[in-house]
């Protein structure tokens, strides 16, 4: 009966559906070519010889503890961030949402510029730097520009997490004697673990690939703030491809890693 | 003093609001708010409970001004439709939950207690996810009793069962309440809640409190024309033609109603007659202490399980009866059929 409905719904050919269907297959079937790319055209052996070399391991190792770092940082502000902006109403809502979305449709270099010129000889910048913290061109100012990048993506995964905890749940607990903070540590926190676990991947993802806000920031100096992807523009400016292609493919499996895991906590964005 | 007072309660939420409500329940009072979809039933619970603060107003649990205080503080209990239990705690820990919070000592047999009353000390160790929808409710209402709050509150809290479970539920729930001597509000939109549970009944509408009385009284004389056509009373519009001994007799487009309510002579009323108050027969008795006897002819049966609704025409004038399916076959009553039917003066109210 199923198969019967099926067939009498798609009809005879349908130039409009498989047009459109055609359209869909041509760029997958472009980026899969692409992704291959990555992994057929290099020498094996050139990649295993580029992977041991002391470049890409301090940019290897630079990256995950940077990376790991920014992390932990945009999982302390999302967390909340998502929560205020899911739960409460108050004056200035929509400026902040608007402001901490912002970098999601910001150019990365221009948000690296911006932050720049806060950290540089502004007295935001000096307040900084009066506790120790200084993010020009440092290995400090790749973690500050990964964090501003990956920010509005956690956020936005935290806010979307709350929004589908009915707050009646909350209502509840609260009926039962906890407080708003009880409550929050009983209830929200718990149901919100797999949206905690996605937004974490996907900064993480976020953190390690960002290169504009890194490059701009930090600036791209060689074995000093190099992370994966300015090992992957320095070594291709140099015209070493077989160092370029390694860091790429390695930030192709954190890439796919993420991604996967992503998929795996059913999430929506 | 009485054991809940809510004193001209305003609150605005754009959608939902409410304009002035004010009522006093007693303890142990069962209390049905009725109303239509977002007129404000909602918002009522949930600023009693303490989720919304009132912009204006006050509302007193015992005396105690509780109108900002805060929710954790107010002992008030509430029951939403969609039960609201904690999916990652099992039963057990679900009604342990608040409990663990107010009084830990003896819990274990508190929860057994409270369990096996309501008939889910079978499923103390499952998931919510795992248990009907009579069974999550029922676990709800455990968890809000358990740790025997001042008060309880119940946002339609049958509306997603089916009537079998429904019923159940509602007679668990009246034991349950009873044992206890709980005070309850209950937003429903079942008037059946109101009739088998309720002591005192509101009417809410638009953000107003239509009317706030006994059981009896809402329902044998709604206020307004909104509250009968809600309850389900017939309204006829006519005119007060003269009034006599405490007796109207209102001229309603062909025939007379006497009614025990009064008006001015002249005055365009509405009066309201419950199907359940008037006594059809197939033949004229003009010997009984009924004041009203109107001849009419029937245009429609309908069955409604035990009982039936008879739709009559009374000249232009439509009215119902409910009579039971047994007496609907003495009768032998068919559509087209004319039919004599007596309606005491006390039960034709006035409706403003």
């Amino acid at each position: 009966m199923q198969a019967v409905i099926t067939k009498r719904r798609s009809g005879r050919f349908n130039s409009f559906k498989a047009i459109l269907i055609v359209i869909s297959f041509l760029v997958t079937i472009l980026l899969v070519l692409a992704i291959g790319a990555l992994f057929m055209v290099p020498d094996m052996a050139d990649v295993w010889e580029s992977l041991k070399s002391d470049e890409m391991i301090y940019s290897l190792k630079l990256s995950l503890w940077t990376g790991l770092l920014s992390t932990a940082l945009v999982a302390l502000f999302a967390l909340p961030i998502g929560y205020t902006l899911s739960r409460f109403e108050f004056f200035g809502k929509s400026f902040v949402k608007t402001i901490i979305d912002l970098p999601v449709a910001f150019p990365e270099l221009v948000l690296g510029l911006c932050l720049l010129l806060l950290f540089g000889n502004t007295f935001v910048g000096k307040i900084f730097s009066a506790v120790g913290l200084n993010f020009v061109f440092t290995r400090q100012g790749i973690v500050a520009a990964q964090f501003f990048t990956a920010l509005p993506y956690a956020s936005r995964i935290m806010k979307s997490t709350f929004d589908y905890i009915d707050p009646r749940m909350e209502f509840v607990s609260r009926s039962l004697g906890y407080s708003m903070f009880e409550t929050f540590m009983h209830v929200s926190l718990p149901l919100a673990r797999n949206g905690i676990l996605a937004s974490t991947v996907i900064a993480f993802a976020r953190c390690i690939g960002t290169f504009g806000t890194v490059l701009i920031l930090a600036g791209g100096t060689y074995m000093k703030t190099e992370v994966l992807p300015m090992t992957l523009y320095l070594n291709i400016s140099y015209g070493n491809m077989g160092m370029a292609l390694t860091s790429g493919i390695l930030l192709m499996i954190v890439s796919f890693v993420a991604i996967y895991v992503f998929e795996q906590t059913e999430v929506s964005l | 003093m009485s054991f809940v007072s809510v004193s001209d309660l305003h609150i605005n939420l754009g959608e939902f609001y409410l304009n002035g409500v004010s009522f006093d329940l007693d303890r142990g009072d069962y209390l049905a708010i009725i109303g239509p979809t977002g007129s404000g039933k909602t918002i009522l619970l949930e600023s009693i409970v303490g989720f919304w603060i009132p912009d204006k107003g006050a509302i007193h649990l015992e005396g105690r001004d509780i109108t900002t205080e805060l929710p954790e503080k107010r002992e008030i209990g509430i029951v939403y439709q969609d039960y609201a239990l904690l999916p990652h705690f099992t039963v057990y820990k679900n009604i342990e939950y608040g409990l663990k919070k107010k009084n830990p000592h003896g819990m274990k047999e508190k929860i057994h207690d409270i369990a096996s009353s309501l008939y889910i000390d079978h499923l103390l160790h499952r998931k919510p996810g795992t248990l009907s929808g009579g069974e999550q409710q029922r676990v709800a209402l455990a968890r809000s009793l358990v740790v025997e709050p001042k008060m309880l509150l119940m946002d339609e809290p049958f509306s997603a069962l089916d009537p079998q479970t429904r019923r159940d539920t509602r007679n668990l729930l009246k034991k349950a309440i009873a044992e206890r001597n709980t005070t309850v509000m209950h937003v429903t939109h079942d008037l059946t809640d109101a009739w088998t549970l309720a002591s005192k009944v509101a009417v809410i509408r638009e953000g107003k409190l239509l009317q706030f009385d006994s059981l009896e009284e809402v329902f044998t004389r709604p206020r307004t024309s909104f509250i009968a056509g809600f309850v389900g009373a017939t309204l006829m519009e006519g005119t007060v033609v003269s009034q006599d001994n405490g007796v109207s007799l209102v001229n309603i487009n062909g025939f007379t109603m006497r009614t025990i309510d009064t008006a001015d002579v002249g005055a365009t009323v509405k009066l309201a007659v419950r199907p359940e108050d008037i006594i059809v027969g197939t033949e004229p008795s003009p010997n009984t202490s009924a004041q009203n006897h109107i001849c009419a002819t029937v245009s429609k049966i309908l069955y409604e399980g035990k009982t039936s609704l008879l739709s009559l025409y009374a000249g232009e004038t439509p009215f119902n009866v409910l009579v039971t399916n047994h007496s609907l076959e003495r009768l032998r009553l068919t559509p087209g059929d004319t039919v004599y039917a007596m309606i005491k003066s006390a039960n034709v109210r006035i409706v403003n």
